[in-house]
């Protein structure tokens, strides 16, 4: 018992140690209570290496136990990774929206839903101006004959704005920034650092590159371009619209200051 | 012609009126026959065929995660049970030790029940996805055709294979008929082999999918078949399931160590949980490099889904899977260490320090091990440290460190066994003082080549760390290993045993080791399977055939682990059962000739498949 004793002490003072050294190092509070349970749990396992043996059980008993022992385990699995950071399912769901919402509006069920959301987008149009009109002391039947064309266009024609928002999209979507670097952030040990590719390609071009990974050759990035490094499947699982947009918005990027390898037309 | 006409018309509308009910049922039977040419000439597109199914409340996906997982887990049981016992068979058979022959057998009795109970489950993993993926099903199923066949042929292979090994084992004990019974449980795992992997290529295909659109279907099939992960996969897995096959033995053990009413049944049980552990641990050491393998090749495949796995949205689940190996070399390692302290007295004070020195060794290489690349700080907390990574602990959240660190796990585990087969010896030979000499110079200047690439790997690309150091690494420990191993093999021949090991004296906390190293493979293939699946993030076929279904998308970790938690407890009973259902007959024999049990050498259970007869060596009939 004297030599479990001595070594629970011995856990203590080093975890004790490990956990004031983590302040100082400023380290967030639940890494300096991690550090501290890891030296007692080590402790724990070199204690119950001498510790007393406990008496023998019946089968019905250790039965018992040995569910008790898995379901300890169990939760200790299940809080640990409930725990850990979790990813929201809702962020995966939402880009899977945006990817299949062109696919979708292109089936006839698409297409009539589209029709729907439009009508009801018109209706709410419409009852917005009766309230309106009711508001001013208008009567109600000249808003009824009010042709319902004269309302104002629910889906406005993208302007380049949106364009160039949709292409920034379909950057985030397609996870473009693991292998490329941008504005700074992402990447650039497998793909070029973009910043300047609008100094070179023009959005045509880059739309090629996207289509066809083997069109263009970045300087320096020959292996890669050899072994096909950059995934040739954006052709199957991008529009066309959506590529363009992409490329446009790419082909924005001016920025002389990044040192962009020159593409060098392959295809 | 037109009063002809006339007349005709006049004497229809007549007869009408006076069978007007018959004329009438004449006309609905035209009618309705002719209802499908209407169906036919008209101009409506015809329903689109249904994509997926659902199941209310559960979820369709849930039920085929549970039964998949399970199918899973017992496949790897029944393909890992045939590997341990045809080894522990061959080594009877070569070294002469029966209880080894007993052991075999005990566990191949297991494989009539258990092979049913996979089937079965196949059987129902099978009609649940045709159900509820339709569209996906015809279209692996256009690609595979070819290989359905092959499958079905092996199963009547193996099965025909596994009931002449099972049932002719008595028959086939000895001369040239042992001989045969050996080749026949070669044969078993031969065919296991191949049921494995030809799985594995649907599965892997999904991940890393070869479609041709050129060729004949066999070419297609044989196309899709060997695709990038197929190999990394099958060797990962046949391994998976030698560590599994080994646990599941070594818990078995521990639970009837734990209940055993004899000394006799003690001695027994606790021999078979160190053999349980032994090959668990043995599968255990080759399992990292397998697991590194099958990474890299994923990394060359598609490089985003290396990313989603290592640093995207999946990367702390690889936290959590440094937890439940870390753990499984401390269970395996503390198993070790009981045995020396309990199996062969006198040997605990001789090596309580390197017990605790590796014990050290591995709480740090856990600690590195589960270090995350960023750690959660709030933003308080993140400004102190100057960033999401600490400048002390980032750069330990790398694949350098942690290479570096699962190295030297293997390395302390490796030195655990080697302490256990060298405790209650004494060398005799004129060598043994160089020899040691050697294996302990071998073994501190690979751990030190390990940790300098570890380091080195910091500062050289990727691709130089990935190519060459990691791999280095990897030579090293193997290198170690297939040294120092024949090494000892060759010192101990000679040497003189000091202490008898005493088998049935370990405490009831090794049992309990033995559950919790069982436990902890069976989460972690639960982990990795969740793995495997999510990294095709919303595909079915990545990249290839899109995941439209409402759960396409990857469920988080905490969720997730609860479904793994209960696939786990399923495994477990379901295991718990075909033990039961395999040894009843045994209790019964037992409790009818229980006179003559004490018999048995050493009071060998029956149900470890002894049998006097065959244990008296006069009646060997060589």
């Amino acid at each position: 018992m004297g030599n479990i004793i001595k070594k629970l002490v011995i856990g203590l003072v080093v975890g004790g140690a490990l956990f004031l050294l983590s302040r100082w190092q400023e380290f967030p509070f639940v890494f300096q209570v991690v550090f501290f349970g890891h030296a007692m749990f080590g402790a724990a396992v070199f204690m119950l290496l001498d510790a007393p043996s406990v008496r023998t059980m019946g089968a019905v008993k250790s039965t018992i136990a040995i569910v008790v022992f898995y379901v300890v385990l169990c939760t200790v699995f299940v809080a640990g990774a409930s725990m850990w950071p979790q990813f929201d399912p809702e962020d995966e769901k939402g880009k899977i929206a945006k990817l299949l919402a062109p696919k979708r509006a292109a089936t006839e069920q698409g297409k009539a839903e589209e029709l729907i959301a439009r009508t009801k987008a018109l209706d709410e149009q419409v009852k917005a101006l009766e309230v309106r009109l009711r508001t001013l002391g208008a009567d109600q039947s000249v808003v009824k004959q009010m042709p319902v064309g004269d309302a104002p266009p629910v889906v406005a024609k993208a302007p380049t704005g949106d364009f160039m928002k949709i292409g920034e999209e379909q950057w985030q979507l397609h996870e473009c920034y693991n292998c490329h670097k941008l504005k700074g952030e992402g990447g650039k040990k497998r793909g070029p650092e973009l910043d300047n590719i609008g100094s070179y390609l023009t959005a045509a071009e880059i739309k090629q590159k996207i289509f066809n990974p083997k069109s263009y050759m970045a300087e320096g990035f020959e292996k890669e371009w050899e072994k096909g490094k950059m995934p040739d499947k954006f052709k199957d699982v991008m529009e066309d619209s959506d590529a363009m947009a992409l490329a446009t918005w790419l082909s924005t990027f001016k920025n002389t200051s990044v040192n962009t390898p020159k593409p060098i037309k392959k295809l | 012609m037109q009063q002809d006409q006339g007349g005709w018309i006049q004497r229809l509308l007549r007869s009408s009126s006076e069978h007007g009910g018959a004329l009438l049922g004449l006309v609905i039977a035209a009618g309705l026959l002719g209802l499908p040419s209407l169906v036919f000439g008209a101009d409506v597109a015809p329903a689109a065929p249904t994509e997926y199914r659902d199941i209310p409340y559960v979820g369709s996906r849930n039920v085929i995660w549970v039964i998949a997982q399970l199918h899973l887990l017992l496949a790897g049981f029944v393909l890992g049970v045939p590997m341990f016992a045809w080894v522990c068979e061959v080594v009877a058979w070569r070294g002469g030790e029966k209880r080894y022959d007993k052991l075999a057998k005990e566990f191949t009795k297991l494989l009539t029940s258990a092979y049913s109970t996979t089937a079965l489950f196949g059987g129902i993993l099978l009609f649940l996805l045709i159900a509820f993926y339709p569209k996906l099903m015809n279209y692996l199923t256009d690609i595979f055709f070819p290989s359905f066949i092959v499958y079905c042929i092996l199963f009547l292979v193996e099965t025909a294979t596994l009931y002449l090994y099972w049932y002719g084992w008595d028959a086939m004990q000895y001369g040239g008929k042992k001989t045969f019974h050996i080749f026949l449980g070669f044969m078993l795992n031969f065919f296991a082999f191949f049921i494995m992997i030809i799985p594995n290529s649907w599965a892997t295909f999904q991940s890393s999918p070869v479609v041709i659109a050129e060729g004949t279907d066999l070419a297609r099939a044989w196309a899709a078949t060997w695709n990038p992960t197929w190999w990394p996969v099958n060797i990962h897995r046949i391994i998976a399931n030698v560590v599994l096959g080994g646990y599941i033995c070594g818990a078995y053990a521990g639970i009837r160590y734990l209940s055993a009413k004899t000394p006799e049944e003690r001695d027994h049980y606790d021999w078979m949980g160190y053999v349980g552990n032994f090959i668990g641990v043995f599968g255990l050491l080759a399992l990292p490099f397998a697991g590194y393998w099958l990474m890299r090749e994923i990394y060359q495949y598609n490089q985003q889904m290396g990313i989603t796995l290592m640093g995207g949205f999946l990367s702390w689940l690889f936290i959590l899977q440094a937890m439940l190996i870390g753990v499984l070399f401390l269970g395996s390692n503390y198993y070790f260490w009981l045995g020396i302290t309990y199996r062969i007295p006198g040997s605990a004070l001789k090596y309580r320090r390197p017990m605790l020195a590796m014990l050290v060794v591995l709480l740090l290489c856990l600690a590195v091990w589960m270090t995350p690349h960023s750690l959660v700080a709030s933003l308080e907390e993140a400004a102190k440290m100057g960033g999401s990574h600490h400048p002390l602990l980032g750069v330990l959240g790398v694949m350098s460190a942690k290479m570096t660190v699962s190295n030297l796990m293997i390395l302390v585990t490796f030195m655990s066994f080697i302490m256990y087969w060298r405790a209650g010896k004494q060398d005799t030979a004129g060598w043994a003082k160089i020899a040691k000499a050697i294996m302990g110079a071998i073994l501190v200047l690979a751990g030190i080549a390990v940790i300098i690439l570890g380091v080195w790997g910091y500062f050289v690309p990727a691709i130089i760390r990935i190519n060459y150091f990691s791999t280095s690494q990897v030579l090293i420990v193997i290198g170690v290993m297939l040294t120092i191993t024949p090494l000892t093999a060759l010192l101990l021949k000679s040497a003189k045993t000091t202490t008898e090991m005493v088998w049935g004296k370990m405490p009831p906390r090794a049992g309990y080791s033995l559950v919790l190293n069982a436990v902890m493979v069976i989460l972690l293939m639960t982990l990795m399977g969740y793995a495997r699946s999510s990294s095709r993030v919303h595909w079915h076929v990545y990249g290839v055939v899109r995941d439209t279904s409402q759960y396409a998308f990857s469920p988080a970790l905490g969720y997730a682990s609860g479904i793994m938690a209960l696939c786990t407890f399923f495994f477990c009973m379901i295991v718990a059962f075909i033990f039961w259902v395999a040894t009843m007959g045994d209790k019964a024999k037992v409790a009818t000739t229980s006179p003559s049990k004490g018999e048995l050498p050493h009071g060998m259970p029956a149900m470890a498949g002894a049998s006097s007869a065959l244990d008296k060596p006069e009646e060997r009939k060589f």
